[in-house]
């Protein structure tokens, strides 16, 4: 991974922004909202208070039978069809029984179902008919009250008859429908409203599984939706704001306001975005609208439930609107301790959403940018960062390439040495390192040449002794024979001494013969023909192939030592070629450059070597034989540095079709030296 | 008694070892370690040839220093410079500030004993008449064996002994190729290719410096030089 990958992922850190940002918007939609719900709270519980204190039409808490209001007519069958939208909100009775009460302008309906399958019948009318299955029905108006035994023993009218002795206005009789199927039965009876009840009782007595009083019934007092108690809620009730009156059971006992746009410009309306944005990112806790229907008879959730607990309880739900949402307060209505019903409020809030999306894409747009802005500058950082360091590595290498040398031409310095920071540290480093591999190199180089010439001063003790001893002796004839062969073999021993010496101090002497070569005018085919005459008798029973251009070759050059590096290719190439073999010596122009090139037949370079060939003291030969002149890898250098005094390369390269290597001379004119 | 020779070396084996062959060989020859104990000497008495090694004890150049004092006190006096330095730029070095020759350490003493009697001779014949018979004429060249001297145009050309050898062999058979090897075995000089070379380029320099349309000595590249005849 590079450094500009690593930094641009180093750059995503300043993600950490936006999310601290969202984050922070969330807090603050969050806070705003707690302060919304505990304003809505507060006037709740002062509508609350209110309502209490103008003495409005409460019901009694606790326990009541509720009465809907009956939305289509309804015909007493004992049939539950028309009670269907009703269904929902029946209420239980008993164990096994429904009831569902409702009413309409001038009549209270009732209807029963129970579940039963073992039925044991007898009409109403029959002595032992509370031993049977029946239903009790009692009806009460102030302090008084009376029961009525429903039964039946076959389905059809049925007629209830009063259990209690007769009370004021209460009937005689009541009409009820009885119908029955396999799984129970029902009863559907309706009442007049001018009767005023206040409370009902229905009891449910099953003789198949008698449980308690046949005559008991679970007397309620009536609960309804109230045009008055409305009214009241609707003088007391803020502005846009939906109130509903509850009984602690959730029953809606009066209702008032709609949930009202509040004051949003038509032009501010969030859009589809802006309502994603805030659905996806910041609206969390948010319940569904499903329950919270604004003609539902009753509100089971669970904030209801706590107000009628007690403690009032605020929730966030949808809204209707797109990007609404709706806070509901509830809160007890409580009289001398006791909780008579649930005041909720409900206000439509569009401010918040809007608020914290402003905040919310203010935030994104400018962590964005910050982002945008951040990634550019660590990329151009990196880019910098990089480059220096890539030509700090090309430096090294190009060092490396050159036995720790910066350059041919000794590039003065390195480059960003000059630098404060720890690239420049690492430069220096690298400076100080390479002077001493090139010292190193240097000495390494040197210490042939430095070697040889210590070595000069004692072989000519050791030579000028036996020449004054052999002269010494010889000129008093007192040269023993015996001794003579030795006295040879240590001239023989120093002469090959003398020659190694010689050898070793070679390279430094032809680098400085090669520095001071002058350059004169030639025509380079006739010093390339010269030569390859000169070979041909050393060629013996190889044959030298010589390929010239047809013209001259002018060449501001320095043809001795042309000729000197042909020597060494040449001898080079004569001992890697076979006998009867083929060598081809030939010159051409490479744009304003001469090539010459020697090709002869052999085997091809080791891969190995093929980059280190014209190194100092590098050679391919095998080890010398005994008495051979040492071979010090010097050819090939010379070779090289002669190229390098006319500005060209030497090369060498195996033949395409592997039957022999080539090596190429590239050499370009000399400077022209004022005279 | 014979010619006295003053041998400046600071490495005393060497010093011994020629100071007693060249006594041997019949002349009169002191030794001296340093460049002072040399001048000291010289300043009572000038001897007849000096031999100067280059390196004199912690002086690198104490022998450059030597023949430039001397040749401010005899412009004739021969200077040989005996060194185990072989470079090129000794050499030139050492020519230019008027050694009459340049030798290597490992010149045998025979080479030695014989380049001595060769400047001898040559300042022998110096004063004698030039004798028609060794002399070769090749053009505007003339070459007199016995005094080691060549005019062109009859004017001198001040070559060293080696260098005299050298074009001696050349001049012998105007157009016949020498290879190195060659010149080399006839100058009595053992070096290397490349000295060779820059001995044909000095010589050349001398001639042109006389002479500067001289081209009669001709490069036969990969093989040798030869006299154009």
């Amino acid at each position: 991974m590079t450094l500009r990958r690593k930094l641009l992922l180093v750059a995503l850190c300043t993600l950490a922004l936006p999310v601290a940002g969202w984050l922070y918007v969330r807090q603050m939609e969050t806070l705003l909202r707690e302060g919304q719900a505990q304003a809505l709270v507060a006037s709740a519980r002062a509508v609350a208070r209110s309502l209490v204190v103008t003495h409005a039409p409460l019901p009694p808490g606790g326990a009541g039978w509720y009465v809907q209001q009956a939305a289509n007519p309804i015909t007493v069958d004992g049939y539950g069809d028309d009670w269907a939208p009703l269904t929902p909100w029946s209420q239980a009775l008993g164990k096994r029984g429904k009831l569902l009460l409702a009413e309409d302008r001038d009549w209270l309906y009732l209807y029963v179902d129970v579940r039963s399958t073992h039925r044991t019948r007898a009409d109403a009318a029959d002595a032992n008919a509370l031993a049977a299955d029946h239903l009790i029905l009692q009806l009460r108006k102030g302090g008084e009250s009376r029961r009525y035994l429903i039964a039946s023993s076959a389905p059809g009218p049925a007629t209830a008859r009063p259990l209690d002795p007769a009370v004021q206005r209460f009937p005689e009789w009541i009409a009820t429908q009885w119908q029955e199927d396999g799984s129970g039965y029902r009863v559907e009876l309706r009442l007049p409203r001018a009767l005023g009840l206040d409370g009902l009782g229905v009891g449910i007595y099953d003789a198949a599984a008698p449980d308690g009083d046949a005559q008991a019934a679970d007397l309620r007092p009536l609960l309804g939706y109230s045009a008055e108690l409305s009214h009241e809620l609707a003088q007391l009730a803020p502005e846009n704001v939906r109130a509903r009156v509850l009984a602690p059971q959730g029953w809606l006992l009066a209702r008032s306001g709609r949930l009202g746009n509040t004051a949003v410009p038509a032009g501010e309306q969030p859009g589809w975005f802006a309502s994603l944005v805030y659905r996806s990112l910041l609206a969390n806790q948010l319940e569904d609208a499903e329950p919270w229907t604004d003609d539902a008879p009753r509100l089971d959730v669970h904030e209801v439930n706590a107000a009628a607990g007690g403690t009032p309880a605020t929730l966030w739900r949808q809204g209707e609107a797109r990007g609404s949402v709706v806070l509901a307060a509830a809160v007890p209505v409580e009289q001398g301790g006791k909780v008579q019903g649930v005041l909720l409020l409900e206000q439509s809030s569009r401010a918040v959403p809007l608020l914290a999306n402003r905040a919310l894409l203010g935030l994104l747009a400018t962590s964005f940018g910050v982002l945008l802005v951040a990634g550019a500058i660590l990329l151009a950082f990196a880019t910098r960062l990089s480059l220096r360091l890539s030509r700090l590595r090309d430096a090294a290498e190009r060092a490396q390439a050159n036995d720790g040398r910066l350059d041919g031409q000794m590039l003065a310095r390195f480059p960003m040495t000059d630098a404060q920071d720890e690239i420049g540290d690492l430069a220096r480093s690298f400076e100080r390192l390479f002077e001493v591999v090139g010292g190193y190199t240097d000495y390494l180089r040197t210490l042939a040449s430095k070697l040889s010439h210590e070595l000069n001063t004692p072989l000519a003790i050791v030579k000028s002794s036996l020449d004054n001893l052999e002269h010494s002796l010889a000129d008093r004839d007192a040269l023993p024979p015996e001794a003579a062969p030795y006295l040879a073999r240590a001239r023989d021993g120093v002469a090959r001494l003398g020659t190694l010496v010689r050898a070793m101090s070679e390279a430094s002497r032809m680098e400085r013969a090669i520095a001071a070569a002058e350059p004169e005018d030639v025509d380079l085919a006739e010093v390339v023909r010269g030569c390859a005459d000169a070979y041909r008798p050393l060629a013996g029973t190889r044959s030298l192939d010589c390929l010239l251009p047809d013209g001259p070759l002018h060449l501001h050059c320095a043809p001795e030592l042309i000729a000197q590096a042909l020597d060494k290719l040449f001898d080079n190439a004569l001992s890697f070629t076979p006998e009867n073999g083929w060598m081809r010596l030939s010159l051409r122009t490479v744009g304003d450059e001469a090539e010459i090139e020697l090709a002869n037949q052999g085997e091809p370079l080791p891969a190995a070597m093929q980059g280190r060939l014209f190194d100092s003291l590098v050679s391919l030969r095998d080890k010398a034989r005994p008495g051979d002149v040492p071979h010090l890898g010097l050819g090939l250098y010379v070779v090289r540095l002669v190229a390098e005094r006319h500005h060209g390369v030497a090369s060498a390269r195996n033949l395409e079709d592997g039957s022999g290597v080539a090596f190429t001379l590239r050499l370009q004119g000399m400077p022209r030296q004022r005279l | 008694m014979g010619r006295s020779i003053a041998i400046v070396e600071d490495e005393p084996l060497i010093r011994a070892n020629y100071v007693e062959a060249l006594n041997r060989f019949g002349y009169d020859t002191r030794g001296y370690g340093s460049r002072q104990e040399a001048s000291t000497a010289f300043a009572m008495r000038l001897p007849e040839l000096v031999i100067i090694d280059i390196g004199l004890g912690d002086e690198p150049e104490g022998g450059f220093d030597l023949c430039r004092e001397l040749r401010a006190k005899s412009p004739t006096l021969p200077i040989i410079f005996l060194t185990a330095r072989d470079s090129d730029f000794d050499v030139i070095s050492g020519l230019r500030l008027g050694a009459d020759d340049y030798l290597s350490k490992d010149t045998s003493l025979h080479q030695l004993a014989a380049r001595i009697a060769a400047l001898f001779r040559r300042i022998e014949s110096m004063k004698a008449p030039a004798s028609s018979e060794t002399v070769i004429e090749h053009g505007p060249l003339k070459l007199e064996s016995e005094r080691m001297r060549i005019t062109w145009n009859n004017e001198e050309i001040p070559l060293t002994v080696t260098e005299f050898w050298m074009v001696h062999t050349l001049v012998r058979f105007p157009g016949h190729v020498k290879n190195r090897d060659q010149l080399m075995r006839e100058a009595e000089l053992v070096v290397d290719d490349a000295t060779i070379t820059s001995h044909i380029k000095r010589i050349r320099k001398k001639f042109i410096a006389v002479a500067p349309d001289f081209d009669a000595i001709e490069t036969v590249h990969g093989v040798g030089y030869r006299w154009r005849p």
